[in-house]
């Protein structure tokens, strides 16, 4: 064959710019991930997971749990946000008048249509958002301009997408969120709603165990199997056990008989409530939402 | 470059043979150049292969334009900024202290006391001889480190050395650090050990 030298480069060419790009590129980006900080603490993230959650991994993947659930909140924007929380000895109509008036500040004309949208009928409810977009320099100004007069704002930086909107998380899941988890269950088909917070929604170990048990009884029209066979049915002795599950009358065994988890549920409960990712980090940043000072 | 197919013209018997050709130049060219505008696309809106960078942002840049830049994290950044510029140097980047230089601030009782008046009173003032810090006795000489530092700075790098590296004590606000100052008024003299015991926390 005379052309065989030149197949075989180009091939090496074809398979190498792959590798190159597909394995080698990815490795140098993130193959160094280490534990990041949490925004505003010293905190680590993300956290080591406890023994049981992490062999509950292992039941999520062995059980298909990733054929129906995803773990990865999507991020289809991001805004800086700043809010009116404390009117001071300002009335709002005043003080519509003078935020109106701040407008004439070069670095402001961009966003005034929509700071005086934005204030059209405000009667003084609080908190006011004033501003919502994607400079951070119109927040800062506005904070200045305002804590001048003694109006308090408060600026916040939110994360935007429907994944947010429906309560899936407080921002995008990033490579640093699946640092302990091997093999990292993504998961590409939503039938049921994704897990990534999950943690979060519903922290509570007995909630997920009836829920796996039986779905219909805490989530209404739940159209997730039943798992029990990760639980033992078993006749109550001398006193019931300590972790039999509470269920509605409905769901219950037979007079009699109890519902108890076996190791294996528990771990998966163990692993799904260790599933969160609420914190804010460098490369998904928001303003977390915390209990007043 | 392709093997293509033609009537050979010299045998004249019409077999067609594989020849070379040589693909035209523009086309290369149009390739090369295509490849190498598209490569600047894809790297200048995935911010040039940063890590940190994940759509939808598009630069480091932009990602630090939506870095919440209030309260508490904003304080702490900039504590770090001036801790590492001033203080890391002796006390280390992990606080950790080095040895003959200055004593740990990670787990020190003087850095997690409740209150921060005896804490705040160490870099506005400075600390000479003999002090005990976790057990361990040192002897030497810190100079007013803090005096020169605006009250907001000196006020970020404490509440830094206070919840960093798993201390977890109060926050100091530039107002706190603007009124131990006016109370010490124009004490320049480096504070003993002793002297710093006898304050309040």
């Amino acid at each position: 064959m005379k052309t065989g030298f030149s197949v075989f480069l180009a091939a090496l060419v074809a398979f190498g710019a792959s590798w190159l790009g597909l394995v080698y590129g990815p490795l140098q980006q993130l193959g160094g991930a280490k534990e990041t900080t949490v925004l505003q603490s010293g905190d680590k993230w993300p956290a080591q997971r406890t023994g049981a959650a992490t062999l509950g991994l292992q039941v999520y993947q062995g059980n298909g749990c990733a054929a129906c659930h995803t773990e990865q909140v999507h991020q289809t924007g991001a805004a800086n946000v700043i809010s009116i929380t404390d009117l001071g000895s300002h009335k709002a109509a005043d003080l519509r008048d003078f935020i109106t008036s701040l407008m004439v500040v070069p670095e402001l004309m961009n966003c005034s249509n929509a700071v005086t949208g934005n204030l059209a009928g405000w009667n003084g409810e609080l908190p006011k958002v004033l501003y919502c977009g994607a400079q951070d320099t119109v927040v800062s100004l506005l904070g200045d301009k305002l804590k001048a007069v003694g109006v308090k704002t408060e600026p916040r930086v939110i994360a935007t997408g429907a994944d947010i909107a429906r309560g899936w998380g407080t921002r995008q899941s990033v490579a640093a969120d699946y640092l302990y988890d091997s093999p990292v269950p993504l998961g590409s088909l939503r039938a049921g709603p994704d897990l990534a917070a999950i943690g979060v929604r519903a922290p509570d170990l007995n909630w997920q165990l009836e829920h796996l048990y039986a779905p219909r009884s805490v989530v209404k029209d739940s159209t997730m199997p039943a798992f029990r066979y990760l639980f033992t049915v078993q006749k109550v002795g001398a006193s019931p056990a300590p972790d039999a599950l509470v269920l509605p009358r409905e769901f219950a065994p037979a007079d009699g008989y109890e519902v108890v988890p076996t190791a294996e549920a528990r771990q998966l409960a163990a692993y799904l409530v260790s599933l969160k990712n609420n914190v804010p980090l460098y490369e998904a940043p928001f303003t977390p939402i915390t209990a007043a000072k | 470059m392709s093997d293509e197919t033609k009537p050979c013209c010299s045998s004249g018997n019409g077999e067609p043979t594989a020849t070379r050709s040589a693909a035209p130049m523009w086309i290369i060219v149009v390739t090369l150049v295509l490849l190498f505008a598209g490569a600047l696309f894809l790297d200048s809106h995935s911010g040039w292969f940063d890590k940190n960078v994940y759509a939808p942002y598009q630069s480091a840049t932009q990602l630090e334009s939506f870095q919440p830049k209030s309260g508490a994290a904003a304080a702490l950044a900039r504590g770090k900024g001036v801790y590492e510029s001033v203080c890391g140097i002796c006390h280390g980047s992990d606080g950790l202290g080095k040895p003959g230089q200055a004593p740990a601030l990670a787990g020190s009782e003087w850095v997690t006391t409740k209150g921060f008046d005896r804490l705040a009173h160490i870099p506005l003032a400075g600390v000479a001889g003999a002090i005990q810090v976790q057990g361990k006795d040192w002897n030497l000489n810190m100079a007013a480190m803090g005096a020169a530092l605006p009250d907001d700075d000196l006020a970020a790098v404490l509440t830094y050395i206070r919840v960093s590296w798993g201390n977890k004590a109060s926050a100091v606000t530039g107002d706190d650090i603007k009124k131990i100052r006016s109370e010490m008024g124009k004490t320049s003299s480096a504070y003993s050990a002793e002297q710093l015991k006898a304050m309040p926390e």
